[in-house]
């Protein structure tokens, strides 16, 4: 590599990118590399994802892979960690786990790939344990100089964070960073009260999501989601159910389901994954559990893929805003 | 006589039987799964649940309607789905109305002392001491370690049966022998009794079997009316079908243990994770395969197991890196008998013409009536 | 008298049968519906071989393959019963000696197979649904109200092929009622459909193959151009129709009846072309011995006798 270039690092736009990229791109750029991300999904890089991945994976996955092709020629490295456990509560999906293995033996021609394990029951600290074996992978020995981009990488995250609990989306909260000019429309009283509960990375790719947030902007709703609430908050409202989901993103749906039917929204969508298979059982039981007890709660469950369409997708959301519109008239 | 029910996986109703009857329960037993029990549960499942999640909910129905009141069944540690299913049945069947209680026992070690309230339970609500539940659970133990060294020695002799389903009508012979012996002696004659039959089976011990290695999803392994018979179909076939997989080792190495060390060490080049499930054992036993010479792998997994479709994502690249011929065997409600035979009778005709490829080419023959090593826990 | 071998190929749609003689060489064959009667199909498929028999010749060997080729072999009496994989993989290998790659989409599956140095080293089958199999193109082809001849010179005409969702029939037909509506041309939807249904199947069935040439495309389905084109396209190299590409199963087990044969050298199993008057009754039962509740098929032939009995799971059926 030539001197003077800063080292980049690829962040495919997938999966936990809607998570945790303010955190490494303030821990890389305080190392002095350069993030670089993916551009948003298109149609290409779905199908190149389609054709690489194992064909049974679900689609955010598919689609995960199909980022990794839109980068490995504009990197000198790639950032694809193993996340395992993020905090003591829950594991990631088994796919979130094999990530690395499962990329590195469907793509070939990868640059390297930072595969590190972020486990916080083995190592815990957080992002810590992992921010300490990036610095001995690429030769950065000063430990304050990893503490600092640690520190940095934080900030970033926590003020992230800050925006989302303030009502902004992911994509909002981001640009919000970037020092762009954000609007989030207001929350009104007379509008309805919607939570739309899914995986970021399925509810925020506008592009496998036919654009679920834009169409729904555009009707006279408040719309709630799972980020909007802190994830310590969320885990006490799964706290009742006889066994604990093991997936990190499926107890946080599942216990924002809970609280926002607490908090007594008009309704609740469930934007499940197409193929997924934590959402298979997630969303069965966030159905009975919606529809029984004092005060049930009208629910959707909206599982779109390829196929769906947009006509298909606005459809369904419509005719659900209308009825909860009918409802309230009546009673 | 309170009623238990618990879960149907390949022949070890047979041991849970006499443990809930020893117990002093009336025993439901499940009924062997059938297309009404598969069709049965498919109505009441979530569309995308794994084909076992199905299976066990048709049969739970079934046992309701048979009047079962307790349901006991495993838990486990995840992130497999399985873990989640004594929940998610006993939400689905609650909301259908039903009336029962589930214990669903979690493997001991993620929580010692959940384990011990639900085992306190059910020896209360069997009003037995500790020591003789201890008796009990030790003779259902012993049961299940006979069927499995029957289905091994079945295993081993079917691909040199000189007519062709006799292995398997000896089998069923002594499955209902076994069932039949409750006491340790009567067990002890049992075996024997066992032994004699599948020996007196006639052998032509002049053929040279091949070596497939059978990896994945434990009940999809172990329970034949999911797998559509791939052992026996390939021992009818001529192949020797090795499997790791049984259920007393696999209690011993990943229920009761941190599973099996060696098989994780052999996956790592390939998936240094435990991924939930089977999902890592699938990948190292395919090459504790490949590496002991054997001439061919099967993989079978229920359709969107999550740990094996990591699995499958890795595997072709062993198969590559390995050369050694992989089959992938997705299961679900709707995968065709047909299908499967056809798949399972090409793979072994390939299999057959790489072998003769690799004598021709200067190997030499190989020997005949080689065991299976892995078989033997 | 010459001999001469005859392979029959029972699939759920199509019912063929073949006959060669010593060199491989095809003297007869017969392409015909199976309509669900598989035990119909193959007698009449062997009455209209006896009307125009070729002078000189008679049966040495019979081979069965497809999805019904344990009931035909039962039936005729044959000499080797053969998965359809291989069976297509030897015929592909009589007619084109190098081939690497076999593309075959019959009426309502379809498989890849890959041969290195003529053996077959891997091959699939579609695993979950029936998209982009001959069933399905007929079905669109009457729904457009198109004879299905004409379907693959109709998709050649095209200049810009539509895109059309293609993993699922329903959600493909769904897909191409929109495009209709949105005034598309016939032909470009044609042609979009054989693109959708090439690129489901590379993306399933022959995920992660190594698709290397010469390719050769066999099955009902290779009659169609526009497939063959849509093929063309996406792997970017030339595919092969070979001669007999609708009844390659049948060659092959003719084929490997023969090579059976000559290594055996026993009589043949033949029943001979009485066969086809004959009346074969067959009827099931649910065994009610344990709760596994099998179906046990029994095949009776006209003599009243039982020719064969399956479907049991402990093997106590299986004695005749």
């Amino acid at each position: 590599m030539e001197r003077g270039r800063k080292l980049r690092i690829g962040f495919p736009r997938a999966l936990f990118y809607y998570s945790y990229f303010p955190f490494w791109q303030g821990f890389f750029n305080r190392l002095g590399m350069e993030v670089v991300v993916s551009p948003p999904t298109t149609k290409g890089i779905l199908d190149d994802g389609t054709r690489e991945a194992e064909a049974e994976a679900c689609i955010p996955v598919k689609l995960y892979h199909g980022h990794v092709l839109a980068l490995k020629d504009k990197v000198d490295l790639l950032f694809i960690p193993r996340l395992v456990r993020i905090d003591r509560r829950s594991t990631f999906c088994p796919k979130f786990l094999g990530l690395p293995d499962m990329v590195r033996a469907s793509l070939p021609d990868l640059p390297p790939i930072l595969d590190l394990k972020v486990d916080e029951r083995t190592s815990p600290g957080e992002w810590w344990p992992t921010c300490r074996a990036i610095g001995e992978l690429l030769g950065i020995d000063s430990f304050l100089r990893l503490w600092s981009a640690y520190r940095e990488g934080k900030q970033h995250q926590k003020a992230y964070e800050k925006l989302l609990y303030k009502g902004y989306l992911p994509e909002e909260a981001l640009a919000a960073l970037r020092g762009e000019e954000v609007e989030v429309p207001p929350r009104i009283k007379e509008n309805l009260n919607l939570a739309v509960l899914g995986y970021p990375y399925q509810v925020y790719d506008g592009y496998i999501s036919w654009d679920i947030i834009g169409k729904l902007r555009k009707m006279p709703i408040n719309l709630w989601t799972m980020e909007m609430v802190p994830p310590s908050k969320l885990y006490r409202f799964c706290k009742h159910l006889p066994k604990q989901p093991f997936w990190h993103y499926s107890v946080l749906v599942l216990g924002a389901a809970y609280y926002y039917q607490q908090q007594g929204v008009d309704g609740v969508i469930h934007v499940a994954a197409f193929a997924c298979g934590p959402d298979a059982m997630v969303n069965k039981i966030m159905e009975i559990d919606l529809s029984q007890g004092s005060n049930p709660t009208p629910f959707m469950s909206l599982s779109v893929d390829e196929q769906t369409g947009d006509a298909g997708v606005a459809t369904r959301l419509e005719a659900f805003v209308d009825m909860l519109l009918q409802r309230r008239r009546k009673g | 006589m309170r009623k238990v029910t618990f879960p149907h996986m390949g022949y070890s109703h047979i041991a849970f039987k006499q443990l809930i009857e020893d117990m002093g329960f009336e025993a439901i037993t499940p009924c062997h799964p059938n297309r009404y029990t598969l069709d049965l549960g498919v109505r009441y499942s979530p569309e995308h649940a794994c084909i076992p999640f199905k299976i066990l909910m048709g049969n739970y129905i079934e046992a309701l309607e048979r009047g079962a009141e307790i349901i006991i069944t495993s838990g486990g540690v995840g992130p497999c789905r399985a873990g989640l299913y004594g929940m998610t049945h006993e939400k689905i069947l609650k909301s259908l109305g039903y009336d029962f209680r589930i214990v669903v026992f979690d493997p001991p070690l993620v929580n010692l002392w959940d384990f011990y309230w639900k085992l306190r339970f059910m020896v209360r609500e069997a009003r037995l001491s500790w020591r003789a539940f201890i008796d009990v659970i030790k003779r259902a133990w012993d049961k299940l370690k006979l069927l499995d060294e029957m289905e091994i020695k079945a295993i081993n002799l079917r691909p040199y049966e000189v007519e062709k389903g006799s292995t398997t009508r000896a089998f069923h012979q002594c499955l209902q022998i076994i069932d039949r012996a409750r006491t340790r002696k009567e067990m002890e004659e049992a075996r024997r009794e066992c032994h004699r039959i599948l020996e007196k089976v006639p052998k032509d011990r002049s053929r040279r079997p091949l070596k497939v290695g059978l990896v994945g999803e434990i009940y999809c392994l172990l329970e034949p009316f999911i797998n559509l018979e791939v052992e026996r179909t390939l021992g009818e076939l001529g192949a020797l079908a090795c499997r790791g997989v049984f259920l007393t080792g696999y209690t011993q190495t990943d229920v009761l243990g941190k599973g099996n060390h060696n098989v994780r060490l052999l996956a790592a080049p390939y998936l240094n994770q435990f991924v939930g499930g089977h999902g890592q054992n699938s990948v190292g036993e395919t090459i504790f395969y490949a590496k002991k010479g054997f001439d061919g792998v099967i993989h079978v997994a229920p359709f969107g197991c999550l740990p094996e479709i990591v699995a499958k994502g890795v595997l072709p690249k062993i198969s590559r890196d390995l050369d050694i011929p992989i089959l992938t065997l997705t299961l679900d409600e709707q995968t065709g008998r047909a299908g499967v035979q056809t798949r399972l009778e090409a793979f072994v005709d390939l299999l057959y013409q790489k072998r003769r490829a690799k004598e021709v080419k200067g190997f030499g023959t190989l020997l005949p009536g080689y065991r299976c090593g892995l078989c033997q826990h | 008298m010459e001999p001469c071998y005859l392979g029959i190929d029972v699939g759920s749609v199509s019912t063929n049968l073949v006959i060669i003689d010593q060199k491989g060489e095809v003297l007869r064959s017969l392409y015909l519906r199976t309509r669900g009667q598989p035990i119909e199909a193959v007698k009449e498929g062997l009455k209209k071989l006896e009307e125009d028999w070729p002078a000189g010749f008679s049966i040495q060997g019979v081979g069965t393959t497809g999805s019904g080729r344990y009931l035909a072999g039962a039936i005729v009496g044959a000499d080797v019963v053969k998965n359809e994989i291989t069976a297509h993989a030897v015929a592909a290998r009589l007619e084109v000696p190098e081939v690497q790659t076999i593309l075959e989409i019959g009426g309502q599956d379809s498989k890849i197979i890959i041969l290195r140095q003529g053996v077959v080293v891997d091959f699939a089958m579609n695993t979950v649904c029936a998209a982009g199999t001959g069933s399905f193109l007929d079905q669109q082809a009457a729904r457009l109200g198109i004879p299905i001849e004409n379907f693959g010179s109709l998709a050649l005409k095209s200049q810009q092929p539509v895109r059309i969702a293609g993993r699922c029939t329903v959600f493909a037909e769904s897909d191409m009622i929109h495009k209709q509506q949105m005034g598309h041309k016939i032909e470009d939807i044609i042609a979009g459909l054989c693109e959708a249904l090439v690129r489901n199947y590379l993306n399933n069935v022959a995920k992660g193959k190594e698709i290397l040439p010469p390719i050769v495309f066999q099955g009902g389905v290779a009659a169609n151009a526009g497939m063959k084109a849509a093929f063309e396209k996406a792997l970017n190299q030339e595919i092969i129709v070979p001669r007999h590409f609708p009844v390659m199963g049948a060659l092959g087990a003719a084929w490997l009846a023969r090579e059976y044969m000559q290594q055996n050298g026993n009589s043949t199993k033949f029943k001979g072309f009485r066969v086809a008057a004959e009346h074969f009754e067959t009827y099931s039962f649910v065994c009610e011995g344990c709760s596994n509740l099998c179906e046990i098929v029994n095949i009776k032939g006209g003599d009243g006798k039982l020719v064969a009995r399956w479907g049991g799971r402990c093997g106590k059926w299986e004695i005749l």
